[in-house]
């Protein structure tokens, strides 16, 4: 299939864009903005500046996650349930299970021959999203992206009993004031959170391949503590932030293929990127 | 000779806030400070600043009876439950009270006591800080509104948003999410305000009410909770003075007990 297809993902803390073919052009991931219709607009110019094109030689532009109403230049909107799935069954075909740790959900998807049979999902409370792993961090004055590998080096993990955030992170304060290495509380946590996060997922029932997506796979730290609590290793995709995005995309040029191989028109919408008013 | 003044001091640990009560003849002394990382030391100074207010030598100080989250931490002070220095505190302040609901940081209680400040069964917020205080604080932080003047604001709201989420971590995005859609503060704190008093209401429902009720911990120092809460539950609520300080005022309240029997 000819053409260049665009794939944005807004989601509640990162808001990540891909421009792809068989391959990738060009990827973004920027922090999401309050004013999602603004931002939608921006990392899209932004991408395709990376790529070098015009805004009309995307073929097709599909927008997902939570934000995905605010893309208003999109053809079309898909669940991230689907474009997590689309996206990591073509980069892994042999998973079964997605364990998508994202920063204020969490979501667990069984798929069976590369199709979504079932999901469940959790926003309701941040235990067990990045979120958590954030508001604890900064409690103990850590930066995120240094905390899983902080904590490979506790020999003593101390137990966390805490789930919620705040009580977890009461609980922290007061462990590091008892003076215990911060490693082994961070351990404490990650062994916490991956225990709440495969508690959640194993009602769809985990099976092999295992693949991890979202801000939690790069935190090799939850990654460990996942892999010792299934017993088997999981799959990180290279980017595992871009899954979402690289699925819409891969699902707008399914479309644009199906359209072709019926003869019929593609539905794309009457679509502009320019500067939108806000709360007009 | 001022150290022969007979008082009774109890002290009440909470993970926010650190409270002191000191209980004499003619009148009680309190006081309230942050309570920082360290329990022990939020004890010390809560007890030695409420005995200085009261102009108390610090010979005084011990024995104590302590209570609170962090009451565990502190030395040689006798322990007991928050809940039955809720009741006692609750009887003595409000005889008519026969159910008490604290609003803490980062637990919401219901208390059913008897005429003598007695606990006769009670309910705790479980493991979930949502229907806390704990998010009235993070929400004033996040509107830039001093923690003491969101009540009062939030009675002015006119339109009331809806707050999805009951979690005190997700209502922070919930709010940031708001305030860059323009919406004015108070509607934001009404309808957190409701959104909590609807949580408070689902604990309070599972205990039963039984007249009269008061409402004491930090929580009850908002009056915009207060009054969404008295809508939700639809009866008039009771609030000591200084709410804040009923389960330290409960703890010297048994310490004396102790010292009379003994």
């Amino acid at each position: 299939m000819a053409g260049y297809f665009a794939g944005i993902d807004i989601g509640s803390t990162m808001t990540k864009v891909v421009i792809m073919n068989e391959e990738i052009i060009a990827s973004l991931v920027r922090v999401t903005t309050p004013e999602q219709r603004r931002l939608a607009n921006k990392v899209m110019e932004e991408a395709l500046e990376r790529a070098n094109f015009s805004f009309d030689e995307i073929t097709y532009v599909v927008a997902t996650g939570y934000g995905r109403i605010n893309v208003a230049f999109a053809d079309k909107q898909v669940t991230e349930i689907s474009c997590h799935a689309r996206g990591v069954a073509s980069l892994i075909p042999t998973v079964r299970t997605i364990i998508d740790i994202g920063g204020q959900d969490c979501k667990g998807i069984k798929l069976s021959a590369g199709k979504v049979v079932n999901f469940v999902m959790n926003d309701k409370c941040a235990a067990g999203t990045g979120r958590f792993l954030e508001i604890t961090a900064r409690a103990l004055g850590v930066k995120l992206e240094e905390i899983g590998k902080l904590s490979l080096t506790s020999r003593k993990p101390v137990e966390i009993s805490s789930t919620c955030t705040v009580f977890a992170e009461q609980e922290v304060v007061t462990k590091l004031a008892e003076g215990i290495p911060l490693s082994d509380i961070l351990a404490g946590l990650h062994q916490a959170i991956a225990s709440r996060i495969l508690t959640m997922v194993s009602r769809v029932r985990i099976e092999r391949e295992v693949v991890v997506t979202g801000g939690g796979a790069k935190n090799v730290g939850l990654v460990r503590a996942l892999e010792s609590r299934l017993g088997f290793p999981v799959l990180i995709p290279p980017d595992p932030l871009l899954t979402g995005a690289i699925g819409a995309a891969l699902l707008g040029r399914d479309a644009a293929e199906k359209a072709q191989k019926e003869g019929l028109p593609l539905a794309k919408r009457q679509r502009r990127l320019e500067e939108v008013e806000l709360f007009a | 000779m001022p150290n022969q003044i007979k008082c009774f001091v109890g002290v009440d640990i909470g993970s926010a806030f650190s409270k002191a009560a000191v209980l004499m003849d003619s009148r009680t002394v309190s006081h309230i400070i942050p309570s920082g990382g360290n329990y022990r030391l939020a004890a010390e100074k809560a007890v030695s600043e409420a005995l200085a207010k009261s102009n108390l030598p610090m010979e005084n100080a011990v024995p104590v009876v302590a209570t609170g989250y962090g009451a565990n931490s502190i030395p040689s002070a006798h322990i007991v439950t928050d809940i039955s220095c809720h009741a006692k505190g609750t009887s003595h302040l409000l005889p008519s009270a026969r159910t008490a609901i604290d609003i803490g940081d980062m637990f919401t209680r219901v208390i059913r006591l008897d005429s003598e400040g007695r606990a006769t069964s009670f309910l705790s917020s479980g493991i979930c800080a949502g229907g806390s205080g704990r998010v009235l604080q993070v929400i004033a932080h996040v509107l830039r509104v001093r923690l003491e003047d969101i009540g009062e604001l939030s009675l002015k709201s006119q339109n009331r948003v809806n707050f999805h989420t009951s979690c005190a971590v997700f209502a922070e995005t919930e709010t940031v999410s708001r305030v860059a859609e323009g919406t004015l503060k108070e509607d934001v704190l009404a309808g957190l305000h409701r959104a909590l008093a609807a949580q408070i209401q689902s604990l309070v429902e599972r205990l039963g009410v039984e007249r009269d009720c008061a409402l004491v911990g930090g929580g009850a120092k908002d009056i915009g909770l207060v009054k969404s809460l008295e809508e939700v539950m639809g009866l008039k609520l009771l609030v000591p003075e200084e709410p804040q300080i009923v389960a330290a005022l409960g703890a010297a309240l048994i310490a004396r007990e102790k010292a009379d029997r003994s």
